[in-house]
């Protein structure tokens, strides 16, 4: 059975794509000289992330370098994801600190409600987005890894806004 | 109208509530039964009304002043308010005064989440301190025992003082200094390494008394309870068991007024190590090495065709179990028997019929009412034609001539065998943190425990393999459950006719043969 197809007859000047052609380049050569950029060359140039940026987390120390976090508990209790393992347990002071204390970056959903939570500010969800690793394991931090760490941390809320805590 | 024990009832209303209770009970405890709590520190049901910490005052109409509920009797026709703007005022007064010298140092308490002072200040407490001096502070000290008093945290209303002075009757603490110096000290000389001490810990309504053993290991919120029963003697306390990540971090008392009161003895608190041990049994195995569990069945039913079951049990196995091992023996004409290891007797002179009893055991009453005979050298006797069966020993404590007399050994454990001289079949068992179950007491009161953290590996309760023993040798024992089970056994043994999980419930009941209260 033949199929009869019914052909548009159309004027030259529509089904011509040399004026879209021209048209598409002539945005081309626009940028090319607009000084207006877009692109960020990284890793030479980096933007400026939000002072309210939650990334992976960074332990904070006190002055002789020990772990601020005294294991109470409650940041693996608020934790959405249930990312955060914590053991406590007591130094050769009698004072309690995490013996073991493994934040699990892969299952973590960046909330932040840990840094709020913490009573002693130890925990905080760091400005910072540069994660790639070698291997998965790489991605449950323990606590030396969390003090190593030395970007810039979280801002809760903006602090031009008072309002906003 | 008079309640059932011959007091007159009192009708007053609560909040609201109309309640009746027997004259002469506090509006607190009456307040209770209308399920309103009224705030209280120094208040606790099993020690003397002390009055002093003025948390639990309350509004009763027509009385010109704010009455402590604790130390206020209930009377006919009495209004009380809990939540009035007089007595919320004063109780958040009282907050506001207990908080001044308190650390509030929450993160690193192991109080926090269980704590009477987070509870009520969370409630209805003060949100701000108005305080601007330094906080009072004094060291934390070791009061001997398993306690560890912080003083910081202390708001002195004296349960711990009133603990020991009545109810141990050792007066041990004493509130020292005066004023805003007081603190609780200890008499001249003397500590908490007492046989009942540890109590002054769970009477304690915020983290100045805390127990060494738990310090730092969890927090309350992590822990999964189970309502169970002490098996460090035969007074069968009530108990909470509580785990973290299935490993069992503390026992707790629970409070049955026909046991243990409010209390447990230190001895059972801290013995609970033993329910984590990790070189438990965990496969069946035959006499040719680790198997499963129908050829293991099938190995110690073989053992014991033919032969008489010289059955030794450990003391502390459920009713259920005991019945079972019953009915292996006389299936095969054989005998159950059971050693008992005893220990000094410690009594709490302040609670009724309550001790550390000398047999150091959980049912050797309930094995007695059994049929199960208690030997001091239960393998006395094992001969050629005897299959021995060892139900929940330490292998350890086996004689190896009994091993090398019996016929055939069948291990029925929780510990793992070892290296055993002679092996037919080992069947691995829960303990009695990892099964449900029940337990007789000195007193003849059967009660239920149950289940806290999961049984390694393939072990099963013993119940359960024996009842598949029992099966493989032609009995009828298709039980699905241990509640089965004991129905079963209820509907087989007098003393427990008419028993039924759902009866016994969590406060216990007593064999129909013995009195409670008898010796």
């Amino acid at each position: 059975m033949t199929i009869k197809v019914k052909v548009v007859e159309r004027p030259m000047e529509e089904v011509s794509y040399l004026r879209a052609t021209a048209k598409g380049l002539a945005l081309t050569f626009k940028h090319l000289v607009d000084p207006h950029k877009v692109t960020v060359q990284y890793p030479d140039e980096r933007w400026d992330i939000s002072p309210r940026w939650r990334g992976t987390h960074r332990m904070l120390t006190t002055e002789d370098g020990k772990a601020k976090c005294v294991a109470c508990g409650l940041c693996p209790t608020v934790c959405p994801a249930n990312c955060i393992k914590l053991v406590p347990g007591e130094d050769e002071d009698g004072n309690r600190y995490p013996l073991v204390f493994e934040i699990d970056e892969f299952r973590c959903i960046f909330c932040g409600y840990c840094q709020e939570v913490c009573p002693e500010e130890a925990i905080h969800v760091g400005r910072h987005y540069e994660n790639a690793e070698y291997s998965r394991d790489r991605f449950v931090y323990d606590l030396q890894r969390l003090m190593e760490q030395q970007h810039g941390v979280c801002e809760m809320w903006d602090p031009s806004d008072p309002k906003g805590e | 109208m008079t309640a059932p024990g011959g007091h007159q009832l009192v009708n007053l209303t609560i909040e609201g509530r109309p309640v009746s209770v027997p004259a002469g009970t506090s509006i607190l405890e009456a307040a209770k039964t209308a399920g309103v709590l009224i705030p209280h520190y120094c208040y606790h049901p099993g020690l003397p009304v002390a009055g002093s910490c003025r948390m639990c005052l309350v509004h009763v109409e027509k009385s010109p002043k704010l009455m402590p509920s604790c130390a206020t009797a209930v009377a006919e026709g009495q209004v009380v308010q809990v939540h009035e703007p007089r007595a919320d005022e004063a109780r958040k007064g009282v907050l506001e005064m207990l908080l001044i010298n308190h650390p509030l140092d929450c993160p690193i308490c192991d109080k926090s989440g269980e704590c009477e002072l987070q509870d009520f200040t969370y409630q209805e407490g003060p949100a701000h301190s108005r305080l601007r001096d330094p906080k009072r502070f004094n060291a934390a000290e070791d009061f001997g025992g398993d306690v560890l008093y912080v003083a910081n945290r202390c708001i002195l209303c004296t349960r711990c003082v009133r603990f020991m002075e009545s109810v141990h009757q050792d007066a041990v603490l004493n509130v020292s200094e005066r004023g805003d110096r007081a603190v609780i000290g200890r008499t001249e000389g003397g500590d908490l390494a007492r046989p009942w001490a540890g109590n002054v810990v769970d009477v304690c309504p915020v983290g100045a008394l805390l127990s060494k053993d738990f310090l730092n290991k969890a927090r309350v919120w992590e822990l999964d309870r189970a309502a169970s029963i002490c098996t460090g003697c035969s007074q069968g306390c009530n108990i909470m068991i509580e785990t973290r990540d299935t490993s069992v971090v503390r026992l707790k008392p629970r409070p049955n007024p026909d046991v243990n009161a409010f209390f447990m003895c230190d001895h059972g608190r801290l013995d609970y190590r033993w329910m984590n041990r990790q070189d438990r049994c965990a496969a069946p195995a035959t006499g040719a090495g680790e198997s499963d569990w129908d050829s293991a069945v099938t190995a110690a039913a073989d053992a014991l065709e033919g032969r008489r079951a010289h059955i030794v049990a450990s003391a502390s196995l459920d009713n259920e179990v005991f019945w079972l091992l019953g009915r292996v023996a006389k299936k095969t004409g054989g005998t159950v028997a059971f050693a008992v290891p005893t220990g000094p007797e410690a009594p709490l002179p302040g609670a009724r019929d309550l001790a550390l009893r000398a047999d150091r055991v959980a049912n050797a009453t309930g094995a007695g009412l059994l049929g199960a005979a208690r030997k001091d050298d239960p393998f006395a006797g094992v001969g050629p034609g005897d299959a021995l069966v060892i139900a929940d020993l330490d292998p350890a404590g086996v004689p190896v001539s009994a091993l090398e007399a019996a016929g055939a050994v069948v291990w029925l454990g929780t510990v793992h065998p070892g290296s055993l001289s002679k092996l037919n079949a080992a069947l691995p068992v829960a303990n009695v943190a990892e099964c449900e179950g029940t337990l007789t007491n000195l007193r003849g009161r059967v009660q239920r425990h149950l289940q806290a953290r999961p049984a390694p590996g393939m072990a099963r309760p013993a119940w359960s393999a024996l009842a598949d023993i029992l099966m493989a040798l032609g009995e009828e024992a298709g039980y699905q459950t241990a509640e089965e089970a004991f129905a079963a056994m209820a509907a087989a043994v007098p003393a427990f006719t008419g028993m039924t999980y759902a009866t016994i419930g969590l406060r216990g009941a007593v064999v129909a043969s013995s009195a409670e209260g008898a010796p």
